[in-house]
């Protein structure tokens, strides 16, 4: 056992590829009759949720900036993604490339904008963002497909090699394990600390020679880049999506997202969409007589937030904090015995 | 010049009913420090409190809507009893966040309660229009612009002139101080979320009439609404009012005479560069930060 | 000996909506002095360092640095976050550390801007990023030591002691080589011993890392044992410029600080 923690302490990044490791057998648990594919499909809207998430958490549990607008990211890297590879038939990877340098690119408008405007205001103005881009998917419908929505396939690799569901689960696992440890190395290196740093002082951020104007943009540019990713990876799982989709509503629970799991927590992200995305469907609509209410879902989200925010600001893992003490006990305990009958 | 002033009636109308959920906004606002998010769901969901009244209880229009207004007051408080006591050393953006936990909460209750079909509820005056100058506004119209000017003059009249209304101005100035001076701060917070939530179900109930009550009605005006304070400014009480107003006003105006599609959308982007060049709004004041 | 001259403040006026906060002020640091700016409150030292650390833009005045580089700049024309380059960093009367870092991630801080290597190689772990941070990890090591908080390094900022706290602040003004080093208030908070103990630190300071040190304080016995030479104003105008002897026999000072006999 000590071994095995020593393993995931000196390189931390070995969590992050068990945990893909792991994640990627679910297809085949699935072949296997374990698991049954709708629990796949939620498992797939967790993996690129977690995605969005982990921007989000750069941006708002890092930085310090809120934003509103993620699901309109989200959307616009879909449908994008949708357009190329189907309408223009262009190549799987360079499609990515673009359905996630365009938004980021309006990302880095709005960045600007956040020099100006601070807390409240940006939380505003960013929800503005939400409503003009949702308008925008709505009119530009020979892009979008409006209201009847727009479809997409599965991705199409090299041109050659046509995935299917379970091949493109495993790639959205690779992504994410990749997005993590990426994400893990620039926050515990010196942009992770400019990030701080903005967020507790500003004052001591500049004093400190930080540029509030480059690390704010470059947050909200990972942030979106991020949400556009998510995006994609959405449009070549679930293959189809419509405007409504991209609401606030949308925005708010992958702001629960991070909220729940912890904030300033790499793995917090995925834990908060596991959370807000998959108990719902995999273990509430499973029990008797609650899984019938309407809008148990946002309930259960809601309620969580809110119980979070006040009673473990650093995420629902502290509600494993009593178990957590407990072992730690046990392990003194022994440890002293273990001293005592040395010493004998 | 028929046209102009019949889009100015019904700017008056939706500029009340914007003015009403604004003003429910910015007392929490100017009284608990944070901005809340969940007013439109506030509104919604005692919205839906009254149509049931309608329905089940065969009452009429008006005293449906007075029992909305009191599960309005109720909800409230016990919104603020329950969950924002709790939250006094909470950081300004976490309490925000809690208000993006309430909009989840009501979002799920409503139709746990209430189902998922759309209700209708309606107008306040049935019938009737009169004429002025050419332009047509329906009774009902004349209504909901009135009872909106009536309730934000009582409401303004009661800050200014009455007791209780200075004790609301002076908790909004400065929560500790007011306390020290014997304000009882704790029954202030508590009357502005029970009448936010009021504000906010009177709102709904004035434009349930044209959209049906369900969970998303109040969407729209709780953006607006938002956009107004940041209008107006988060300074003063009647800024956003008057913010919400004028984007009532801007918004049909666009709406006729620039594009159907794009006048919402394009408000937003006019507001946006605004802010961008007045970050404290229109009346807003700056307060330089002491290092 | 000739002295260089580090930091010279040329008719320094700054104006808060018709009130004069610092009222043509003239003073000059010498390279390896430790020298004070002292006033009764509300004299206008923290506007006056506000405006030498480009906080606030002076309506008037110069502020001339001999920077890094061996010349003479005004920093009234660089930006709050351009100041550090040039070998001029501050600490803050109210303590600007991060509490979700650890002693030795605030002091990294520090050293931003030594860094060369942006996102993408960090992100990466590329050899040229490693390798940086392992550079600067040392060097905040070694004035940890110097500081005698290496125990803690990696405890979080949150819950630290007071005087903790305020070495750490300066240890991170350390990381960025600085030529002059701006104290807001060292001594605010800090009872007869420890005052005396930041006395000693500071010399230590001057000595160990060549640097030149401004106090700008209202604390009378630091001021008076450790530095070279004081300035005081009072209503933002200068009384007097002087070793603390001559600065104590000032008359006006005296004034300023006692109030006139009737």
């Amino acid at each position: 056992m000590e071994h095995i923690k020593k393993i995931f302490n000196t390189k931390p990044y070995n969590y992050y590829i068990f945990f893909g490791i792991l994640l990627s057998l679910a297809p085949t648990a699935q072949q296997l009759g374990l698991l049954n594919s709708s629990t796949i499909i939620v498992l797939g809207t967790v993996i690129f949720y977690s995605v969005v998430g982990v921007g989000l958490n750069v941006l708002l549990g890092y930085s310090g900036l809120i934003s509103l607008g993620t699901a309109g990211f989200m959307g616009l890297g879909s449908y994008m993604a949708a357009y190329l590879t189907v309408d223009m038939n262009l190549p799987y990877f360079l499609s990515v490339i673009i359905s996630v340098s365009i938004p980021l690119a309006v990302g880095l408008v709005i960045g600007l904008i956040s020099l100006r405007i601070q807390g409240y205001y940006l939380a505003i103005a960013t929800l503005g963002v939400s409503e003009i881009l949702k308008q925008v998917f709505i009119e530009m419908d020979t892009l979008t497909g409006g209201f009847s929505g727009k479809s997409a396939f599965y991705p199409k690799i090299f041109g050659l090699l046509e995935l299917n569901r379970q091949f493109t689960f495993i790639g959205m696992s690779i992504v994410l394990v990749l997005i993590l440890i990426f994400s893990h190395n620039f926050i515990n290196a010196r942009t992770g600390r400019a990030f701080l740093t903005m967020r507790g002082s500003e004052s001591a951020a500049k004093a400190m020679g930080i540029n509030l104007l480059k690390y704010k943009l470059t947050a909200f540019g990972i942030a979106t880049a991020y949400a556009a990713l998510g995006g994609v990876l959405y449009i070549h799982f679930i293959r189809f999506a419509y405007p409504s989709g991209w609401s606030v509503t949308l925005s708010l629970q992958i702001l629960a997202v991070i909220v729940i799991g912890g904030m300033r927590k790499m793995n917090g992200p995925v834990i908060g969409a596991f959370i807000v995305f998959g108990v719902p469907e995999l273990i509430l609509k499973q029990i008797p007589i609650i899984s019938g209410i309407d809008g148990l879902a946002y309930i259960f989200t809601g309620v969580l937030i809110i119980v979070v925010i006040l009673f473990y600001p650093d995420g629902v893992i502290d509600l494993l904090n009593p178990i957590k003490d407990y072992i730690e006990k046990y392990k003194e305990n022994k440890n002293e015995e273990k001293s005592l009958l040395d010493n004998q | 010049m028929s046209i102009f002033l019949q889009l100015l009636f019904s700017s008056l109308e939706t500029g009340s009913v914007y003015a009403l959920a604004t003003l429910g906004i910015i007392i929490i606002f100017r009284t608990s420090r944070m901005t809340n998010f969940a007013q439109g769901s506030l509104g919604m969901m005692n919205a839906f409190v009254a149509t049931f009244a309608l329905i089940n209880l065969n009452v009429n229009v008006f005293v449906a809507a007075f029992i909305g207004m009191i599960s309005a007051f109720i909800t409230g408080v016990v919104v603020d009893l329950v969950i924002m006591r709790h939250a006094k050393r909470v950081s300004p953006v976490s309490k925000q966040i809690i208000t993006f936990g309430l909009i989840m909460l009501f979002l799920g209750i409503a139709p746990m309660l209430f189902g998922t079909s759309p209700l209708s509820f309606p107008r306040f005056i049935s019938e009737g229009s009169i004429s002025i100058s050419g332009a047509s506004v329906t009774y009902n119209g004349i209504f909901n612009i009135s009872v909106g000017l009536f309730i934000m003059i009582a409401l303004f009249v009661f800050l200014k002139k009455t007791k209780w209304g200075l004790a609301v101005r002076v908790t909004a100035s400065n929560e500790e101080t007011a306390q020290l001076m014997g304000v009882p701060t704790k029954l202030v917070t508590m009357g502005a979320w029970a009448v936010a939530a009021a504000l906010g179900t009177l709102a709904a109930l004035m434009l349930a009439p044209a959209i049906t009550v369900n969970v998303s009605m109040m969407d729209n005006v709780q953006i607006n609404a938002l956009i107004a304070c940041v209008l107006g400014g988060f300074q003063t009480f009647y800024g956003p009012v008057l913010g919400a107003y004028i984007i009532g006003l801007s918004k049909n105006l666009l709406i006729y005479y620039v594009s159907s599609t794009w006048g919402n959308a394009l408000l937003y982007i006019l507001i946006l560069v605004f802010i961008v060049f007045r970050p404290n709004g229109l009346i807003g004041k700056n307060y330089i930060k002491k290092v | 000996m000739k002295k260089n001259h580090c930091l010279t403040i040329n008719n320094l006026t700054m104006t808060f909506g018709g009130i004069k906060a610092v009222d043509d002020l003239s003073f000059q640091i010498y390279e390896n002095e430790i020298y004070g700016l002292i006033g009764p409150n509300g004299a206008g030292k923290t506007t006056v360092f506000n405006c030498i650390t480009q906080f606030y833009k002076p309506n008037a005045g110069q502020v001339i640095f001999n920077n890094k580089s061996d010349q003479s700049i005004d920093l009234v024309t660089y930006q709050t976050h351009e100041i550090i380059q040039e070998g001029l960093v501050r600490t803050f009367q109210n303590i600007e550390l991060i509490n979700e870092l650890s002693l030795l991630d605030n002091l990294l801080v520090g050293a931003h801007v030594h860094y060369e290597t942006g996102i993408f190689f960090q992100g990466l772990r590329l050899k040229k990023a490693r390798d940086e941070e392992i550079k600067m990890k040392k060097k905040a090591e070694k004035i940890l030591e110097f500081l005698e908080l290496f125990e803690r390094k990696d405890e979080l900022v949150a819950g630290q002691p007071y005087g903790v706290l305020k070495k750490v602040e300066l240890g991170r003004t350390l990381m960025s080589d600085p030529k002059l080093i701006i104290l807001d208030e060292p001594a605010a908070g800090l009872n007869e011993t420890e005052t005396t103990q930041l006395a000693g630190l500071l010399r230590d300071i001057r000595l160990e890392y060549d640097c030149t040190i401004l106090l700008v304080e209202h604390d009378m016995r630091l001021v008076m044992d450790v530095c070279d030479r004081i300035c005081a104003i009072s209503f933002g105008r200068k009384l007097g410029e002087g070793t603390p002897r001559a600065i104590q026999k000032n008359k006006r000072v005296q004034e300023a600080y006692l109030g006139t006999e009737v």
